[in-house]
């Protein structure tokens, strides 16, 4: 009887050793956040990688899930494509976290539908009517008699946050009808592949599959996101727990090296420096 | 019943018993024949000389002499293209405003086109995305971006009370009559020469890693990922499983706190594996803080939690499948309680065991859900041995759910999303062949 409880112990120890050796200084960089950030951080992670051979981990969980990992201190950086909400805060000073937020990038939150719908813009009221279910059928708004196809972006997501603050409203919500995707590419595929679809993505996530839309009569591109003339755009941003320094510091203000401009170029997003 | 309906009866549930058979095998041919040829087309594809330089200038592998011999051959076919290209500038600043803008955003299209083709042209500034480095690496996708450098798809909006309908214009009309309509013929004539497409064997697509997050490269920190997951779950479950289906068996008394543990195990089984994994953020990484951020460590000692019960209905099966007699004989010959467990049930019951955790090990590299909030993460480079208590992996199976749905350009790479999936197929098929010849090793031993 005794023989096999030291063996059963033995087992724990071992299960026990292993669990305890991980007492191990961290070098890399782990960052989780935002599907629209993601991009950029990836590629930002290969630069890091490939030139100063520093492992970077990116997760893409979401801006909600990216701002609770910093709060839970479980990443180094969390990428968010909205500023932090009252409640993460607060939520973040109880964990003695300190949240500083910098820029990485500007976006433009494009409107799109299939490109088979001939419908060129959209002004922010209609928009805000086609989310509340006022408006159901695009013959309203100038195009062809079908059924708008309404397509959101999950809670998490500081895009959906986004949206609601630009166009819907902070309060008011989104029509119960409206479908939910995960991330930025699963609209896009959606809206691609519904010809009475509508959604939002990051401008970034743009391309031929879908057709982007000009609101208030200004189509989504870098030169209009830059000087503020498209409505529906937004900062990115990097949230790390207080002042980064050292490695972190020099991920965070990549942005504003000229690699950092180029890539936030070619990926379709706006610089800010 | 007579004996005609009988034997009707009988062959009718036959022909059942066979239809059903060859359904099931239609079935499996229909689910694995696209897996495993789509997956093949990541690693056997026609490769470009673009491939070859990729390969070349990110992997060091490939024959220097034979690949500038290759390169200077297709820039002799391209440089044709590029000459078109300057003299249609030099037309295009002679032309008056309105044309010039006309042409100018034409033009632009076609570059672009080009760049997707061919990669950066003859004064671009050097990008510094990779991917933007290198024209089409492969050789069917180049066919595909040669289409729409010949035709451009277009939207009829004309009639804004109908549905529009999709058309192709042919770009080289949208040139008639400058120096830039004789490149789309050409270009279409000689793409071959411009690109040099040549079968490839690409092994690198295991073994690399990733460059500029999929677009190139392989998928072995994925791989790695993956085993060191699986691994890490039956290194911990294994042992507590076969312990714990030992004291079900020969330990525990039957009564309420016995079945009320049976039970818990059955439950547990039937657990939604993402149960499982918001458990494990919520118990491994925030409660107990095994790392400071999703690792290894609490990915795998979420997915041995989740194969946990099946190990241990598999070893009890195992266990109460050993004859009686062979437990009589060892007692009878004065052997104690615990000897006989160690001598003589386990080993003759090892088969068994054996198989159960082979196939909950199959089940932990598959799955996703339990490793997404403890251990996965979309881009990350090959981990080390050592760095598993503390550093998050990729893996196959979450990073096949992050090409086909989040990536950026899911559409450009889906040959590496086949790949995967046919390697993840791979590794479980694998382990459960090794799983079947190692049982019937230890059998053939223990009879011997």
């Amino acid at each position: 009887m005794i023989k096999q409880w030291g063996k059963a112990l033995s087992v724990l120890a071992i299960i026990s050793l292993v669990t305890a050796g991980r007492a191990e200084a961290k070098s890399g960089i782990v960052i989780d956040g935002s599907t629209t950030v993601g991009p950029l951080a990836k590629s930002f992670a290969a630069y890091f990688d490939k030139k100063y051979k520093v492992p970077v981990t990116v997760s893409e969980s979401g801006s909600g899930n990216g701002a609770k990992s910093l709060i839970n201190k479980s990443c180094d950086i969390a990428s968010m494509s909205r500023s932090m909400k009252p409640q993460e805060l607060t939520a973040a000073k109880s964990n003695g976290v300190n949240p500083v937020s910098s820029i990485v990038a500007l976006d433009g939150l494009a409107i799109v539908v299939h490109p088979s719908n001939p419908v060129r813009s959209l002004t922010k009221a209609q928009l805000a009517d086609i989310y509340t279910a006022k408006i159901t059928n695009w013959s309203k708004v100038g195009g062809p008699n079908a059924q708008i196809v309404v397509i959101q972006r999950e809670s998490n997501s500081g895009t959906q946050e986004s949206f609601k603050e630009l166009v819907v409203g902070k309060e008011t919500p989104v029509t119960r009808s409206a479908e939910t995707q995960a991330s930025n590419g699963a609209v896009k595929n959606r809206v691609s592949l519904t010809r009475g679809a509508i959604g939002f993505i990051g401008l970034g996530f743009t391309d031929s599959s879908v057709k982007k839309v000009a609101v208030n009569n200004v189509m989504p591109s870098s030169a209009t996101v830059k000087n503020g003339s498209y409505p529906l755009s937004r900062p990115l941003f990097f949230v790390t727990n207080g002042q980064p320094t050292g490695l972190i510091k020099q991920f965070v203000d990549f942005p504003k090296t000229s690699d950092g401009k180029l890539i936030i170029k070619e990926l379709g997003f706006v610089g800010k420096y | 019943m007579n004996l005609g309906t009988r034997k009707l009866l009988d062959r009718a549930f036959t022909a059942l018993g066979l239809g059903s058979i060859a359904v099931m095998a239609m079935m499996l041919l229909v689910v694995l024949v696209p897996i495993v040829s789509k997956g093949f087309s990541a690693i056997v594809f026609k490769s470009t000389v673009e491939h070859r330089k990729m390969v070349f200038n990110e992997f060091h592998r490939g024959n220097r002499s034979a690949l500038e011999k290759e390169i200077a051959a297709s820039d002799a076919a391209r440089r044709n293209v590029y000459d078109m290209l300057s003299r249609f500038e030099s037309e295009l600043m002679l032309m008056n405003e309105d044309k010039q803008q006309e042409y100018t955003e034409k033009y632009d299209q076609v570059k672009s086109a080009l760049r997707g083709l061919l990669g950066p042209l003859p004064g671009d500034s050097e990008p510094a995305l990779t991917r933007l480095t290198y024209g089409q690496n492969r050789w069917e996708k180049a066919e595909e971006k040669l289409q729409e450098l010949l035709y451009e798809k277009k939207w009829d909006y004309s009639n804004p009370d109908v549905v529009a309908k999709e058309y192709f214009v042919s770009r080289s009309a949208g040139f008639e009559g400058t120096s830039l309509a004789r490149l789309f013929p050409y270009v279409e004539k000689n793409i071959d020469r411009m690109l040099l497409p040549e079968w490839t064997f690409y092994w690198g697509f295991i073994t690399d890693s990733s460059v500029d997050s999929h677009i190139f490269g392989g998928i072995w920190p994925e791989i790695q990922g993956t085993l060191f997951l699986a691994i890490g779950a039956m290194l911990f479950a294994f042992p507590l499983g076969v312990i714990a289906a030992i004291y079900f068996t020969e330990y525990a008394r039957e009564g309420f706190f016995n079945s009320l543990l049976r039970s818990a195990n059955s439950t547990l089984a039937g657990v939604p594996s993402i149960v499982f994994g918001l458990f494990g953020l919520a118990f491994f990484i925030n409660t107990l803080k095994v790392s400071e951020s999703k690792s290894v460590l609490a990915g795998s000692l979420t997915l041995a939690i989740m194969i946990l019960p099946t190990i241990i209905r598999a070893a009890e099966e195992a266990i109460l499948a050993v004859p009686k007699t062979y437990r009589e004989a060892s007692l009878g010959l004065g052997s104690t309680k615990w000897n006989t467990i160690v001598t003589v049930i386990l080993p003759a019951a090892l088969p068994g065991i054996l198989t159960g955790g082979v196939i909950s090990l199959g089940r932990a590299a598959g799955e996703t859900a339990p490793i997404i909030f403890t251990a996965a993460v979309s881009v990350g480079s090959a981990i080390g041995l050592a760095d598993v208590f503390t550093s998050p992996t990729p893996a196959l199976s979450w990073n096949i759910y992050n090409l086909a749905s989040e990536h950026e350009a899911a559409a450009e790479i889906r040959h590496v999303q086949y790949g995967m999936v046919l390697s993840l197929i791979s590794i479980v098929l694998l382990l459960n062949l090794s799983a079947v010849i190692l049982r019937a090793r230890i059998s053939k031993k223990l009879k011997g």
